[in-house]
């Protein structure tokens, strides 16, 4: 596989349906309706019968699985002359498969729960209530308060939150396959980064705050009705509004429109709590001194809406908690000035000024 | 203090931006014929293609003018008095300076040498806005998408200019080019043979050399890089001079070359760029015969209060050339040092060592140190490794200390190869630290020299 980075990419704003033109709208539309139905009617139990797949859910992870395999070959078709690329792809569409939809789906016949292993708090909101606790097998249990609150965290100190965002999740997945043509629409202006940085801490807020009142109550067994009440009403609206609208409907829904990272960049409470762990950890973006031409490839594709060239022409290396480190802005980078790297940063590397010289 | 400075580009744009963090109150103004924004020269082939809209290779946010205060001018500056220190416009009003800074670049060389060149349609070159304007309409008249309106009433056509629009083939015809041609075995015409093959065409590469890229590559080197055009669908024809342009209807339609006849009806010529100072005739600032603008170290020219840097001044380079250094972060690193002799400091613009880097087709090349010089008593080791990684290596070496590096097909860390040259490193010593200076992305195999090939220069040493 040899064809060039740049024949990957080059016909991108040459196909209109990857530039907001009407078809890219008429997708998002068949895309919000899709998840419309799917949330809040019954219309896909009867097919999910029919194809002995037991709900709607079982249903949608199979749709899912075969929209991030497709998704996976047009993405190796563009992007895959890099070895990187390649096994970032592979791992993640293969946990997807195997973790969201083929094991869920097995774990019930042998008399187990049926539970998604590559799922953790705060993304999976509810998995810290006691009672969910309660109803897990021990060993679950166990995997689900340690997944979430020491590997998680450990792991993106060491490697970045990329090990989980761009290798495991089921939403990076989707966003890096089936999402790829539309990834150059994310924006990366300074009002954008601006609402993602006050969107993004406000839905992990609210993620602690559902969890704890929920936990609270539960466990100290506080009945008051009031309480009762309030705490039902927090835990139901973030799960409305959090889990079905932001991340479903507007984060998949408006792939052809804002790009494949909508809930990633600014929703995602997980994608939160592990860019503030990545930024104390050893994960960074090298910037090679005076090489950057500023042509902007960097900027253009990532996914996130970081603005990589204003880093790279101000040869400053760095880190963003919000980079999930897809590596593309490394691929295209027609100079090689980017790297990414985890490890301990040398003497040399600690040198770390501010923030970026065009940020005005 | 008024600061005007001529060109919106790098270096021009560079220098207001330094001016302006270190001294808030002075007036600032640019003056271009090209653009109203800041945008990367270099990256103007990846708007050809569609790699990126237009708005994404413009560096800075819009607003930046406004936050910097800084004022533009859309203009052609047709001439400079340097005793009223006055420029007058080719529209509005004179414009009149304290201190003046001309950065106004470069221009593709032009080939009247080769009758039908000022004649024909269909024949043009690839550097400027205007360029880019007349070749999409030649390749892609009507698909593209997220192209802005530009606004073209200041641009003087007819004249000769860099920045005239040229009237295409297509505008005519109403055909799109099927066969183009391009002329000059150099980066900008690799990168726009890269834009045709992304069109879906065949070009024909014409190259006066016997290999591509003399300047840079050796014939193992360029052989690969013909060898991925040709994969490519490219034409490649070496050892071709052009001799005369031939036309149907004032449409290009023959290139007549030692070689025979080539039928072609697009032909983009990329010979190199020389500086755009022809308009400095008779205002007395000293050129070089290349059309350089003479500077000494501060980048003052001959004149009082007026500077020159970037592409259109001639600098003393780190072997003790004196020409333009037509590079992109010499051309940002010029205009911080032009700003800082405006504004009053002691500072000289010394050059360090030559290095670059580029990717041609798919293949990364990274350069260091005297490659292709030709210095007395160098020798070469070279080593071409055909694994899961294609690469060439050579490195160059006197008198037992490394000189040069040459790299093709993995990304190397310049700022490592520079400090090896620094420090007079040997060449056993620099084959065997050689993986330090690797820039590869992650999961991508180290280099590995056999023993076979490294073994006569670690016995040696």
């Amino acid at each position: 596989m040899h064809l060039q980075a740049q024949q990957g990419l080059m016909h991108t704003y040459r196909q209109r349906w990857r530039t907001r033109g009407p078809s890219a709208y008429l997708m998002s539309a068949i895309l919000i309706g899709f998840y419309i139905t799917l949330y809040w009617t019954d219309f896909f139990e009867q097919p999910a019968q029919q194809l002995g797949l037991g709900n709607k859910w079982m249903l949608y992870g199979l749709l899912y699985s075969v929209f991030m395999i497709i998704g996976g070959l047009y993405y190796l078709r563009h992007h895959g002359n890099s070895r990187y690329n390649q096994l970032r792809i592979a791992t993640n569409v293969t946990i997807q498969v195997l973790l969201g939809f083929t094991l869920p789906f097995i774990m019930p016949m042998f008399g187990h729960p049926a539970f998604y292993f590559s799922y953790f708090w705060p993304l999976k909101y509810d998995y810290l209530y006691p009672h969910t606790l309660q109803a897990l097998p021990v060993y679950l249990a166990v995997y689900t308060v340690v997944g979430a609150l020491v590997v998680a965290p450990a792991l993106a100190i060491f490697t970045g939150k990329r090990w989980y965002c761009s290798w495991v999740c089921g939403c990076g997945a989707l966003a890096n396959t089936f999402g790829d043509p539309w990834r150059h629409l994310t924006s990366s202006t300074s009002q954008s980064w601006r609402f993602e940085k006050y969107a993004i801490h406000t839905v992990l807020f609210l993620a602690f705050t559902s969890t704890a009142m929920v936990g609270i109550g539960e466990m100290l067994e506080f009945k008051a009705a009031w309480y009762a009440g309030l705490a039902s009403s927090v835990k139901s609206w973030y799960g409305f509004v959090v889990g079905l609208i932001l991340a479903g409907v507007v984060g998949t829904g408006l792939y052809p429109v804002l790009g494949p990272r909508v809930w990633c960049r600014n929703f995602c409470p997980m994608a939160a709590l592990l860019g503030i762990t990545q930024k104390a950890g050893r994960f960074r973006i090298r910037v090679k001194k005076d090489m950057c031409i500023s042509c902007g490839n960097c900027t253009t594709y990532c996914e996130m809406g970081i603005d990589v060239r204003s880093y790279a022409q101000s040869n400053q290396t760095f880190t963003r908690s919000s980079c999930v480190g897809c590596g593309m802005c490394a691929h295209v980078c027609p100079r090689g000035v980017l790297r990414l790297e985890s490890s301990w940063p040398q003497a040399a590397d600690k040198v770390r000024q501010g923030i970026a010289a065009v940020d005005f | 203090m008024h600061v005007a400075i001529i060109g919106n580009g790098v270096a021009g744009m560079e220098a207001a931006m330094s001016l302006r963090s270190r001294d808030a109150d002075c007036r600032i103004t640019l003056i271009s014929e090209e653009s109203d924004h800041f945008f990367s020269r270099t990256a103007l082939m990846y708007v050809m293609s569609g790699q990126m809209a237009y708005k994404d290779i413009e560096p800075l946010e819009r607003d930046a003018y406004e936050n910097l205060r800084l004022r533009r001018v859309r203009a052609r500056v047709t001439g400079l008095d340097t005793a009223a220190k006055q420029l007058t416009l080719s529209q509005g009003e004179p414009i009149t300076y304290d201190k003046l800074l001309i950065a106004c670049g470069s221009r593709p060389r032009p080939a009247p040498f080769w009758p039908g060149y000022s004649e024909l349609k269909g024949i043009g070159h690839f550097v400027t806005l205007q360029d880019l304007e007349w070749l999409e309409q030649e390749i892609h008249p009507d698909n593209g998408y997220d192209r802005p309106e530009r606004e073209w009433e200041h641009v003087v056509d007819g004249v000769d200019s860099p920045y005239a629009r040229r009237p295409s083939t297509f505008s005519q015809t109403g055909n799109r080019a099927k066969k183009p041609t391009v002329i000059g075995g150099g980066l900008i015409g690799v990168e726009v043979i890269e834009t045709m093959l992304a069109a879906g065409l065949n070009p024909r590469f014409l190259i006066r050399e016997e290999w591509f890229w003399p300047i840079a590559l050796d014939t193992r080197e360029s052989a690969w890089i013909a060898e991925r055009l040709r994969e490519h669908g490219v034409i490649v024809n070496l050892e071709e001079n052009v001799e005369e342009f031939e036309g149907e209807h004032g449409n290009v339609a023959r290139i007549l070359t030692d070689r025979g006849t080539r039928e072609t009806d697009l032909v983009v010529i990329a010979i190199g760029v020389v500086p755009n100072t022809d308009w400095l005739a008779d205002s007395g600032i000293e050129r070089d015969k290349g059309g350089g603008i003479l500077v000494d170290k501060s980048l003052k020219t001959n004149v009082d209060d007026v500077y020159a840097c970037g592409d259109c001044a001639s600098v003393e380079w780190f072997n003790g050339w004196v020409r333009p250094e037509q590079l992109w972060y010499t051309g940002r690193d010029q205009g911080r040092i032009a700003a800082r002799a405006i504004l009053g400091d002691a500072v000289e613009y010394s050059r360090g060592t030559w290095y670059n880097s580029a990717k041609l087709m798919d293949i990364e090349y990274t350069t260091a140190g005297l490659v292709n010089m030709r210095v007395e008593g160098e020798q070469t080791w070279f080593y071409e490794e055909r694994g899961t990684v294609r690469s060439t290596t050579r490195i160059i070496h006197k008198d037992g200390r490394v000189i040069g590096f040459n790299f093709l097909g993995r990304r190397w860390d310049h700022e490592v190869c520079l400090r090896w040259l620094d420090e007079r490193r040997p060449l056993s010593w620099v084959l065997e630290h050689l993986n330090e200076a690797r820039f590869d992305t992650e999961f991508v195999p180290p280099l590995v020299i056999p023993y076979d090939a490294s073994r006569d220069v670690i016995q040696g040493a």
